[in-house]
């Protein structure tokens, strides 16, 4: 390996599509697909070789795709950093917090945020949960059929995101087709309505914040006051430093619950056997989701930064290279789970998947999300327990991280 | 039957209490409350223990027939 580490380039004689000694893919995983592609090119990738070097962007990454490599990967955070967060998009154009903050500093504010995101305190959310999901519901049901995208999947987490920061869930009218906007921005949408929706954002953040400041609620409570007055090492949070929160919750948790509703409705509008399963056994909901988080990941990888050269497993790694650390390709490696194109309800080991990453950065939201999840599960289907895909439809999926921009359901009225 | 979970590994997944509600618990923040220690595991929860270390993404939850001192070459991870 010491002499392959020399080199800078690919080793491109001809036929030779190695880096480094390491195979090269040319997979582009950003561009849209037909359902289920970026799945099928992750598990061939992941089973033509242990590591690839992508050279599909400037600054290529090197793919780790088994689980334990992935998991490992997540484990070495001290070494691999988030300087990198995404290794398709490594010069990231909007601050995250806390993600872009490693080691102590890191741990700080999670200490600040967790309390609000822990499994107790998403319960508090439930009840919001049930009654927004049924209005939600209701308001589609006797239509006979939906965009289940747009009329639901969306709308349900950004009512529950804005109650998180203590925000009116009518504000959603005109707060969601902000967020989509600057989302859109993200995958090839236009850049100039992305940066006036951030815009606005940031301007409802901040007026929301400053409120908080004027008349604090119970911080126990209430995140933002909370964040208002929250104090690392003696000092307290900028503001700037509460509206990025702010905004890394709204990236964070809109569009993945509602890829994840897609990716799920979609299953169960074609499989009738596991549908039925959760019609007559509601109580299963967390175990569906469970295994659906394992077997649909939305974020298929996290980006890393490597701050010091290693030999990770025989794969010379060295400092300033980007590692994609691959959550599809190890929630779906046989190794692992075998059979994972099957959905199995109480699948061994299913809580180990890694849909939610591992290590410090693990998502911070992951309890939130499995409520929602859980909650859709079984308030849909007490009221629209038989749907199906509208006939002739075909579905596609967004590249770089998956969603379903569209999915035509229809049910009998 | 001793369980152990180890403080550095442990990240508040909470799959380990959600799984083995009888014999772990969660903290404030999320965390399993019995983080960094190692409890002697009631023979009827026996099943509820070795549920709670294979839900475990980090692998911080080992599992051992006897109690160990801790620190000693024996201690885990």
């Amino acid at each position: 390996m010491s002499e392959t580490r020399q080199r800078t380039g690919p080793d491109d004689a001809p036929g030779v599509r190695t880096m480094r000694g390491c195979p090269v893919s040319h997979t582009e995983y950003g561009e849209d697909s037909e359902l289920y592609g970026h799945y099928a090119l992750l598990d061939a990738e992941r089973e033509a070789a242990r590591f690839h070097f992508n050279d599909t962007r400037p600054r290529g990454f090197w793919m780790l795709q088994r689980y334990d490599d992935v998991l490992e990967g997540f484990q070495n955070h001290a070494v691999w950093t988030t300087r990198v967060r995404s290794a398709l998009n490594p010069e990231p154009g909007i601050a995250l917090l806390p993600q872009d903050l490693n080691g102590k500093e890191h741990a700080k504010l999670r200490r600040v945020l967790n309390p609000f995101f822990s499994p107790a305190a998403v319960r508090r959310m439930e009840p919001l949960a049930h009654s927004r999901c049924v209005e939600l519901v209701e308001e589609v049901r006797p239509k006979g059929g939906c965009d289940f995208v747009a009329e639901f999947a969306i709308r349900y987490p950004t009512d529950l995101f804005l109650s998180l920061l203590g925000l009116p869930v009518a504000d959603g009218e005109f707060f969601l087709p902000w967020s989509e906007t600057l989302f859109a921005g993200f995958f090839g949408g236009d850049p100039k309505a992305a940066a006036e929706a951030r815009r606005n954002i940031l301007e409802y953040f901040d007026q929301a914040v400053n409120e908080r400041r004027a008349a604090p609620r119970d911080p126990a409570e209430d995140m933002v006051t909370r964040l208002v007055q929250a104090r690392i090492d003696g000092e307290p949070l900028s503001q700037e430093d509460i509206l990025t929160i702010c905004m890394t919750l709204m990236l964070a948790g809109l569009d993945t619950t509602r890829s994840a509703l897609g990716f799920i409705f979609t299953h169960l509008a074609r499989h009738e056997e596991d549908r039925r399963r959760i019609i007559a056994e509601p109580e299963l909901a967390p175990a569906a989701v469970e295994e659906f988080l394992r077997m649909y990941p939305l974020v298929i990888q996290a980006g890393r930064e490597v701050q010091e050269p290693q030999d990770f497993h025989g794969l010379p790694l060295e400092k300033g290279d980007v590692v994609w650390l691959g959550i599809a390709s190890a929630n779906r490696d046989p190794r692992k789970f075998p059979d994972p194109d099957r959905f199995v309800l109480g699948r061994e080991g299913v809580n180990q998947n890694l849909a939610f990453g591992a290590g410090p950065h693990r998502c911070l939201g992951m309890h939130l999300a499995r409520l929602e999840l859980a909650v859709v599960l079984r308030e849909w289907h007490a009221r629209i327990p038989d749907y199906r895909i509208r006939p002739g439809v075909t579905l596609t999926e967004r590249g770089g991280q998956l969603t379903m921009p569209t999915l035509p359901l229809e049910w009998e009225v | 039957m001793f369980l152990s979970i180890d403080a550095d590994r442990c990240m508040g997944h909470g799959r380990c209490y959600s799984v083995a509600e009888g014999l772990l618990s969660d903290d404030d923040e999320g965390f399993v409350a019995q983080r960094g220690q190692t409890i002697e595991v009631p023979d009827g929860l026996l099943p509820d223990a070795r549920e709670a270390a294979s839900a475990c993404p980090e692998r911080a939850i080992s599992l051992r027939e006897a109690s160990r001192p801790l620190g000693g070459a024996g201690a885990d991870a």
